[in-house]
This record gives C-alpha cells, structure tokens and sequence, in this order.
C-alpha cells in the first residue's frame, strides 16, 4: 500500500476543451499570424519553415511546425544555483518552488509605511532577506531608481549575486545589456559550458498581446537558448484591452501566444529550456486599471497550468498577486488564495512573494508573510503519510471511550513532524497577546524582518570570483559609455 | 549527585517511564534516601522538563509523558516518604462547573499540575457547588480549580465561590479559574485568587499561590 497520500491538483478544462483551445491556437498561428520586430527572429522562422514577410515584420506558423518545436521542447531541467544544495528542479508535475516578483519599483517603507521608490540600500536588504528566508526558492530582480536607468539590470544581477547563492531569476531592459549578464553569469558558472550545464540565473520575458514579438523577447529568446540558461515565456494578456474579455478567450490568445514563443525558440536553439508562464490579466472595466489579485485571472492561469501539462513542459504559476497598495489584510488574503490555487495547480514555480500592487512595489513585510503562505502551501501538498501506526487502531482501542489521549504515549510520539507551526501567527489568549503589546499580524512581520536583517549574513562570492565579477561590470560599463562607480 | 539520579534526570526528561521507574529502585538500593531521590532526581528532572516547556521547545504530550514517568517513581517512593516525615504533597481539587461537560481543557491542566508535584483530586465535570465545597473540606486542599466552557455556566464560578465563604473555606484555600470564555477581569470581579490563560501559566499560578 503507497503510504502517501495524493497530490491534490485542480482542474478546470476537460480533455476536450484543453484540444479545443491547442486547436485554436494552431488555426491562429497559421493564419493570423504574429509580428516579429527582430530581424534574427523573422530570419530563424524563415529557415524553420515559417511563412515570413519580413518587410511587414509578420511571420505565419504552419502546424507542422508547432508540433516539431513542441517535441524538442526539454522536459525537465534545473534552476540550478551557486549552492547546489539549492538547485531547483522543474519537471511536469515535480514538486512546487516559490519565487519572489520581478522588478518592483516601489517600496512600502518599513519604518515609515511611506510608498516611495526602491533605493540602494532596500536592494541589499531584500536580497538579503530572500536569501534568509527558506519558504523563498528562486529570488528575482529588484530595481534600484537611484542607480542609472541603462544599465540598472547589470548592476542587479552583481547586487543579486553578492547577497545570495540561491539560483537568481532575472529581468532585463534591453538587448544592449543582456548579452553582458549572460557573460556575468558565465563568469559566477565558471565558464560558458559551465553555465549551460548548470545555468545559475534564467530569465522572464514577455511579448506584448496580442501577438507582437518586441525584440527585446525575440532577443532573449535567441540568447536564452544560445547560454541555455532557462526561459520563462511570460504571456500576460490583459483580458478587455490588450486580450478578449473572456477568461477563456484571454486563455486562449495567451496560449497561442506561448507556442509562438516556442517556435522562435526551438527552431533556434533545439533543446533550449523554456517554462510556459501564463499569467492572465485582467483590465479593471471601471477604471482602466490592470488587475492582478482576481480570482478569475487565478482560475485562468489554473487553466494554463493544464495547458502547459497538455504540452508537458514546466510551468510557473501566479503565486501571490494582489492589487492592495499595502501589506495589509487585502494583500494577505489575495496572496493566500493566488497562492492556494496556484499550488493545488501542480505548477513548478509559485510567483509573486514580497509583491504589491501586482508587482509594482514590494515590502519588507509582505515578503516575511508570503515566506509564511509559500510554506503553508508546501505543507499544503505535502499530505498525509497513511500507515498502520499513524491510523492509531491500537492507540483508540487503548484509550477508549470516554477517556483522552493527552498523555498516551502514540501522542507523545507522533506529536513531532506532523503538522507545520507558522512563525508569524500569534494563537494565544487575548491577555498574552495584549501584554505583548497588542501586535498586529504585519507589526510582527516586519519585527521578523527585522531580526533577520540585523542576523544573516549570506554567503558571499569567492574572493576571485567576485573580483573578476567587478572587473567585467565596470568594463562593460566602459563600453556601454554608462559612468557609475561600483560601491 | 550520583550517577544514577543524573541518568534518571535524563530519562525523565525524555519520559521513559520503566527507566525512571528501575533507576528509582537503584538509586534505593545504592542507600540515597527517599527524600533526595524525589528532590533531586524526581522534581529536579521536571524542573527542567517545565523550563523547556516554556521555552516552547518541548510539546503537551512530551511534558505529560515525563510526568507518567516522574509518577512511576513517586509511586516507588511513596511508601517510604510516607514513613518518613517529609511534608505531604499539597492538594488540588479540580472540575468543571455544573452543566458543563466540557473537560479536556481541565483534564490537561490536572495532568500538568500533577507533573508538577501536587496531588490532583478531579472532580469531573457539571460539578455542584456543594460538592467543591465538601471536597475541599474532607480533603482539606490547598487549591480550587475550576473550568467553564461555556459563558451560561461560569456563573456557578461566583456561586461556589460563595458557599466556600458561607462555610468559612475561603480563607483557608485558594481559588484559581480558567476556560475559553473566562478573562483575568472576570475571576477578578467573582473573587477569584487567579485566573490562567492556559495550562502553562496554571501551574506557575499553582506554584506562586501555594508551594
């Protein structure tokens, strides 16, 4: 008899309505079409079998196509990281990891609660704190507004480096810049064949919706697969403006999205490891607004993790999405069920600990309260583990009716292990919990936060390697005319 | 300390019962008298067993383990301390109010308060007020303890607290109450000697008031 109990997953779609939608897609790709705004995207589409005009930019996907990129689609890779007791593994189905939002560019002030922009030295203390933090697997890009604005995604990837060894994800801005983080990670890796075999970093990249390849993604498609550092191919149509207002219409115009994304990557780079990354969105009909923390963009984005399971490929899901300007009860509830349902999706990666306003700001508090809800989560899927001691007929049958079994000694030893403690909540009486100072949930979030910064010390880089990291910065730096002095 | 009440502090603490049991009969048959056997292995042992407790590095179920296997030593000893004259443990009556059958709550701190060295007499539950107070007298305890669950049951708190005076008890015990609904401004306003939030704190309380 297995002794585990089921992974719970939720389904939306059906068999047939999961082909309805690949259907769709295929007949889209083949006679819509998409735009392509890189030359070497149109040129690689050309070669494969695409039916491209590239005076339009516009490139035509015959089905055929779609079918041989979706084979050579790997299905399964690491995330790995410069600890390799770190390494994250994605494959269908696999076990769940968390990651933290890409780039925001505001922070809620943990003295203050001012809403101002992401500085310097927030930049070191968040990394520092999603290195300390173990519910956080895979830390992702955060932007500092005091740094240059060209060049910024350089000087992250070297601050990500230094304050942690778990496997970093990336955001960059434009092709001019990514080409010299690749080679920053090649140099970490210990070579460029080092880092295909184990990429420390991956990316996230999105085309715009509907259908339009900005060269910045044709770009990071290209490069991903040439370093064979992971890719996740973010598809982010916003359902009533930039996709249909249905969320299986946006479902359906983000998956054809992805396949597009597939084809210029795999007829490039055969092999190259990509993560489908749906993330439905949707536009807020009163105020124009783009909406994150909806329970019907999160019941779509479950139905794009049964896409993605369709295809057979890794898949990172909305985590913790929320549209609160604070971390407060909104934001903890949004992410609670964002991160619920993302987990029972059976994706790989849960996205979006730390984020506010979808990922526009971040906060000390908020990231310590999801660390708590990925943990929650992971307990979550962990089950139950079934067997004859732990179903406990002799312990029942000892105690009896009537009677207790606080002091019986199946008790005393299964009363470890079983079941998972949250740090943060406060479960006390009312009188301990006034003379502790009445604290409310996010004022001991950020009292976590706090200890942790004042404690960890991550892991730095070896003394050579973070030397030669800095030599190469300010080298490129040099050549990209960008004046700044590394501190 | 010898040797053998230095592992016998030890098992209690891991609440191995039979071995705390068998280093008691050695620890006789190595000639320490009853009386340092139940001080400094026994209670010595628990002492620690409650600091960790509190400390939240050890669980209910661990700490009433220790105390089953401090248990299976007192009743070795329990014959000889009798004929010595080493001071009787001191007494606790305990039980729900009546109409209340609500007793796991009152059930854990009776096990604790035993772990801790007071002799525990438990009434039950749906307890009358006339039955506390009799008990009390024939048993001539050092504490009352009282549980209520429900908000429609706690006045019968005030009502025992009432009769003890009525039989000139009061002076004579102390009163400590607890339960979900109860608060420390309620056993203030019944008169109670002391409320405990949980049974951590009912032991402390049981300490401070009477040991």
């Amino acid at each position: 008899m297995d002794k585990k109990t089921l992974r719970p997953v939720i389904k939306y779609l059906t068999d047939a309505q999961i082909e309805e939608i690949h259907e769709g897609s295929l007949e889209l790709l083949e006679n819509t079409g998409i735009k392509v705004e890189l030359e070497a995207g149109l040129k690689v589409l050309d070669e494969a079998g695409a039916k491209v005009d590239h005076q339009a930019g516009r490139a035509w996907i015959p089905r055929e196509l779609v079918a041989h990129c979706l084979e050579t689609m790997p299905r399964e890779f690491a995330y790995a990281a410069r600890n390799p007791e770190k390494d994250c593994f994605m494959k269908p189905g696999g076990r769940l990891y968390s990651r933290t939002a890409g780039s925001p560019d505001f922070i809620i002030d943990i003295d203050t609660d001012e809403w101002r922009p992401v500085l310097d030295a927030d930049v070191k203390e968040l990394y520092t704190l999603m290195d300390a933090l173990d519910g956080i697997s895979i830390p992702t890009s955060a932007f500092a507004q005091d740094w240059p604005k060209f060049g910024r995604d350089i000087l992250m990837l070297r601050e990500m480096f230094n304050h942690t060894d778990k496997h970093l994800h990336l955001r960059t801005d434009t092709v001019k810049t990514f080409p010299h983080m690749l080679e920053m990670a090649a140099i970490v890796a210990g070579g460029k064949e080092q880092l295909k075999e184990r990429p420390v970093v991956s990316l996230l990249e999105g085309h715009v919706s509907p259908l339009r390849y900005i060269d910045v993604m044709v770009n990071a498609l290209l490069l991903c697969g040439e370093y064979g550092i992971p890719l996740e191919i973010c598809c982010m149509p916003m359902a009533g403006s930039t996709g249909p207002v249905t969320m299986v219409g946006n479902l359906q115009l983000l998956n054809t999205e992805f396949l597009a994304g597939v084809v210029i990557s795999q007829s490039a780079h055969p092999g190259a490891p990509l993560v489908y990354a749906p993330r439905p969105m949707l536009m807020d009909l009163k105020t124009g607004f783009s909406l994150a923390g909806s329970i019907d963009g999160e019941m779509a984005a479950v139905a794009g993790v049964q896409m993605a399971h369709f295809y057979n490929v890794p898949v990172s899901v909305h985590g913790q999405w929320s549209d609160s300007v604070l971390d407060d009860g909104q934001s903890t509830l949004e992410h609670a069920y964002t991160a619920l349902m993302g987990a029972f999706s059976g994706a790989n990666i849960l996205v979006g600990a730390g984020s506010l306003q979808e990922t526009l700001s971040i906060s000390h508090a908020q990231l310590v309260i999801d660390d708590e809800i990925n943990k929650i989560c992971f307990r979550a899927l962990e089950g139950f583990t079934v067997d004859k001691e732990r179903l406990a007929v002799d312990a029942i049958a000892r105690v009896g009716p009537g009677s207790n079994f606080l002091a019986d000694e199946h008790t005393a030893r299964f009363c470890r292990g079983e079941r998972y403690t949250p740090a943060l909540f406060y479960r006390g009486s009312i009188e301990g919990w006034e003379e502790g100072g009445r604290k409310m949930f996010r004022d001991r979030a950020k009292e976590k936060a706090k200890a942790i910064l004042e404690e960890h010390k991550p892991n730095p880089l070896p003394e050579d390697t973070a030397k030669a990291l800095d030599e190469y910065v300010s080298d490129a730096f040099k050549s990209l005319g960008i004046d700044w002095k590394l501190s | 300390m010898s040797n053998t009440l230095e592992q016998m502090q030890k098992d209690l603490y891991n609440g191995q019962v039979d071995e705390v049991r068998a280093a008691t009969q050695k620890a006789l048959d190595e000639g320490t008298p009853a009386q340092e056997i139940l001080s400094d292995g026994l209670i010595a042992g628990m002492d620690e067993v409650g600091k960790d407790f509190k400390a939240g590095d050890l669980f209910i179920p661990e700490v009433l383990m220790s105390a089953k296997a401090m248990h299976a030593g007192l009743d070795v000893l329990r014959p000889l301390l009798a004929e010595s004259d080493a001071p009787a443990l001191s007494k606790i009556v305990i039980g729900t109010m009546a109409g209340d059958l609500h007793d796991i709550g009152k059930n854990l701190v009776g096990m604790m308060l035993e772990g801790a060295g007071f002799e525990i007499i438990d009434l039950g539950t749906s307890v009358s007020p006339e039955k506390f107070v009799e008990t009390v007298r024939t048993e001539g305890a050092a504490m009352l303890g009282m549980s209520a669950l429900l908000t429609t049951t706690m006045p019968a708190m005030k009502t025992t607290i009432e009769a003890l005076t009525e039989a000139g008890l009061r002076d004579h015990v102390k009163v400590i109450v607890g339960g979900a609904p109860v608060t420390a401004g309620f056993a203030k306003e019944i008169g109670a000697d002391a409320y405990a939030p949980d049974a951590a704190s009912a032991v402390d309380t049981a300490r401070s008031l009477i040991a």
